[in-house]
């Protein structure tokens, strides 16, 4: 089939400047060019009919008809080179290392603030800083057991860190299963190719949380809102795969400040709680008093310390937009290290200079909400309407503090199979770190594609799709 | 294991056992139907709804007894529960809220019967295809069993699931049982042949025909099919078999402190076992299947209680 080749003035993942293929990606070219159309829409289908047997489908908020949507899922990997990899995984380790200083810091001794390196108000004033988390001494001082940094790779090559997510991130399964398609479909491709292997994470994710208690032998579960949530696929896959309870609210209770979990023989207690449920719902006597999701008491079992809850409360501080800029100097400040990953430029619209800055470049940027996810509430200056930018400039003058900007980011491309062939689409990539006795992670992560031509938003939920995510053990080969 | 789960594998498995046992006693009512003399017609169609105590329901929605209607509404409606959709959807539910117990075979063996019955229900079932779609619903079932019992752990997950099957099973035998005999009774008095049929539909219902075959030959009367359907041990879903798994099953469950369904299943077996057809024949086939029939419901909300009821 024929590759259409990238736009000029971005990056491509499999071309070069010069629209050569990347040595690492010599076989992959190969094998794209012999393949031919017809066999790839039957793996397509093959694909999909997999997918939906296997029920790996997601629910979008606010959508009817939604229910049980499959990810678009394309067949052809985005290759990370080995030399490109080593770089990240060093950032990426540093960067949440820095985080969870952070995160203990500012519950406990406010080092970081008392500096002048982040003001008091950005931190104690955010709405998502608990204050009921201050002094709580945690096993190992970890809050973040689980993180999920989104990155993207630029124009001029490097990676840059778009976003962290240190509270609930998901996507792991899709990154898993794909992975999984990708060899039962194309056994040949990995038979030449030195891919290194992602299927221990659900190993390392259960060693990380029973790290996460200082108990010999706890007992963990994974604690979803249930099947009508969106990712519930992915809580039910990773319990099974780590061979755990998957609980739901109902199915847990406190008594003396403990949880236990409702069995056939009666009562378990539960030492850590791998929670995919927001803070706010996690106990109705402490945050969301209409929660149907949590469980009574929790936080005060948590807080007198009888259960460990991962990711912890109150992280939502550290991965906040308006926090977002300051990152590589925590990481200064904690680690006295030079950052490995970028940073995106960010203009705080709370500091009036920014402000004025951002509302006199609007058409060129994109801006978010400090506190959004999922790609809602944002704009995208370039492609916005006049009525969408109008509507922003009001918003922005009305509320600056709930909003940051950032240039509008050549993402980088990666060929991918669309309605006229085989087509350049902008991707992100979403890797996971877990710490626990020590930072670890599985080469790779989650690559999400956009699936319209020229469109930057990757978010499933915005139409998005995922690809497998090839990190190669030598580049040589 | 959780109580929830507990009560979810137990469920999901009578949804699908109850699908099953459906689709037979359809598909052998609509044979029966073709070969009865028109008058009887409508009785024989409205076996598959008195053993699902459907019919009431059944005339809200249709006016008139047709093999059509039937497989509309027992098959495919998803207006009420008793549809073979429904229960291939409220098995899956029940599934999903279990994913983390099953094995990827066994999730997809269900997830699989459900998409298929959406398409199903999509395209529609016409008398002249219906037999195809209830072999259908058999092999799913088949591949729903196949799945557990080879993939499965064998740990209390798996016995909360068979304990679904088989207290579903011994309802549904019973049941059968009770209203096909009635209207065999009733052809006997009047002609041979017709009589034959009656026995064979009920054997045929309860996929026990070739075990009667093999344990009696030819001759087909009253007390030895149910002699088979009752006492017989090796018939799978004799009310003996499944008795035998029950009380099996609730002595392999980790327990705790809970003894009553223990207690109650063991002695039902006990009775069952050393049973005999005169017994049967003396207090009357109908009286003794509606014993039966009171103390399986027992069992299944004393288990309920035993190791899922949190709530109460």
């Amino acid at each position: 089939m024929l590759i259409q080749t990238p736009a000029e003035g971005l990056y491509d993942e499999l071309f070069d400047q010069n629209n050569k293929v990347r040595p690492q990606c010599r076989m992959l070219e190969q094998w794209l060019v012999n393949s031919n159309e017809e066999l790839i829409a039957e793996k397509r289908r093959e694909a999909d009919v997999l997918f939906q047997r296997l029920g790996i489908t997601f629910n979008v908020y606010g959508e009817d008809q939604g229910a049980d949507r499959l990810i678009p899922f394309d067949l052809i990997p985005r290759v990370i080179s080995a030399s490109d990899w080593h770089t990240l995984q060093t950032g990426l380790r540093q960067r949440v290392q820095a985080l969870n200083r952070f995160l203990y810091d500012i519950y406990h001794d406010y080092d970081i603030v008392k500096a002048g390196v982040i003001s008091a108000e950005q931190v104690f004033a955010n709405p998502q800083y608990q204050p009921g988390m201050q002094n709580l001494k945690l096993p190992r001082n970890l809050y973040c057991h689980i993180a999920g940094i989104d990155l993207i790779r630029h124009s001029d090559g490097n990676f840059y860190v778009l976003e962290d997510n240190l509270r609930c991130p998901s996507g792991v399964s899709y990154m898993l299963e794909n992975r999984r398609m990708m060899m039962r479909l194309f056994p040949e491709l990995f038979a030449h190719s030195a891919v290194a292997p992602i299927d221990h994470y659900p190993n390392l994710l259960g060693e990380t949380l029973r790290a996460a208690s200082l108990k010999p032998d706890p007992t963990v579960v994974v604690l979803t809102p249930g099947r009508f949530n969106s990712a519930y696929f992915e809580h039910a896959f990773l319990a099974r795969q780590m061979g755990i309870e998957l609980v739901e609210g109902a199915d847990l209770f406190v008594a003396h400040n403990k949880v236990y979990m409702k069995t056939t023989t009666g009562p378990q207690q539960v030492d850590v709680i791998y929670r995919r449920i927001d803070d706010d719902f996690l106990d109705p006597l402490a945050g969301n008093p209409d929660s149907m999701l949590g469980v009574a008491g929790l936080y005060a079992a948590y807080r007198t310390g009888n259960v460990v809850l991962t990711n912890a409360v109150g992280n939502g501080v550290a991965d906040d937009k308006s926090i977002y800029p300051y990152v590589p100097d925590m990481i200064r400040f904690y680690l006295d290290e030079e950052p490995i990953l970028k940073n995106v430029p960010t203009w705080q619209c709370r500091k009036p200079k920014d402000l004025q800055y951002v509302l006199e470049h609007l058409p060129e940027l994109v801006v978010k909400e400090a506190q959004g996810a999922g790609g809602y509430g944002m704009l995208i200056g370039p492609t916005a309407s006049k009525k969408e930018l109008e509507l922003f400039r009001s918003l922005l003058k009305a509320r600056p503090q709930d909003y940051i900007a950032q240039p509008t980011l050549s993402l980088s491309t990666c060929p991918t199979f669309v309605e006229e062939g085989i087509a350049p689409r902008h991707l992100d990539l979403r890797p996971f770190v877990l710490s626990g006795k020590k930072v670890q992670m599985v080469p790779g992560g989650l690559t999400r594609v956009a699936l319209k031509a020229g469109s930057l938003v990757v978010n499933s939920s915005q139409g998005g799709g995922t690809k497998d995510t090839w990190v190669l053990e030598d580049d040589q080969c | 294991m959780l109580s929830s789960a507990a009560s979810s594998l137990f469920w999901m498995a009578r949804y699908l056992e109850r699908a099953e046992s459906q689709a037979r006693l359809l598909d052998v009512s609509l044979t029966m139907a073709l070969i009865d003399v028109p008058e009887d017609r409508t009785e024989q169609l409205s076996v598959p709804l008195l053993v699902s105590g459907t019919r009431e329901i059944f005339f809200d929605y249709y006016s008139e007894i047709t093999p059509q209607n039937l497989i509309n509404f027992l098959l495919l409606d998803s207006r009420h529960p008793a549809s073979v959709f429904n229960m291939f959807q409220s098995a899956r539910d029940n599934a999903l809220h279990v994913r983390g117990n099953l094995s990827s075979d066994v999730w997809e063996s269900i997830n699989q019967a459900w998409l298929e019955i959406r398409e199903l229900q999509h395209r529609g079932v016409t008398e002249s295809n219906a037999s195809s779609v209830f072999d259908w619903v058999r092999e799913r079932s088949h591949m729903f069993r196949g799945a557990a019992y080879g993939t499965l752990m064998r740990n209390d997950a798996f016995h909360f699931l068979r304990l679904g099957t088989f207290i579903e099973r011994a309802e549904n035998t019973a049941r059968v049982l009770d209203i096909r005999h009635v209207m065999a009774m009733k052809a006997m008095e009047q002609q041979a042949t017709q009589a034959f049929f009656e026995w064979t539909a009920v054997l045929h219902s309860l996929a026990a025909f070739e075990a009667y075959q093999n344990t009696y030959g030819h001759n087909l009367d009253a007390m030895s099919v149910a002699e088979l359907l009752i006492l017989e041990r090796d018939v799978p879903r004799s009310l003996h078999g499944c008795l035998g798994e029950i009380a099996s099953l609730l002595e392999q469950v980790d327990s705790g402190d809970a003894r009553g369904s223990r207690r109650l299943a063991s002695s039902l077996f006990a009775n069952i076992r050393f049973g005999d057809r005169d017994y049967i024949a003396e207090r009357g086939l109908h009286t003794y299947l509606v014993d039966f029939l009171e103390r399986i419901q027992l069992i299944a909300s004393q288990i309920q209680k035993d190791y899922m009821g949190w709530q109460g």
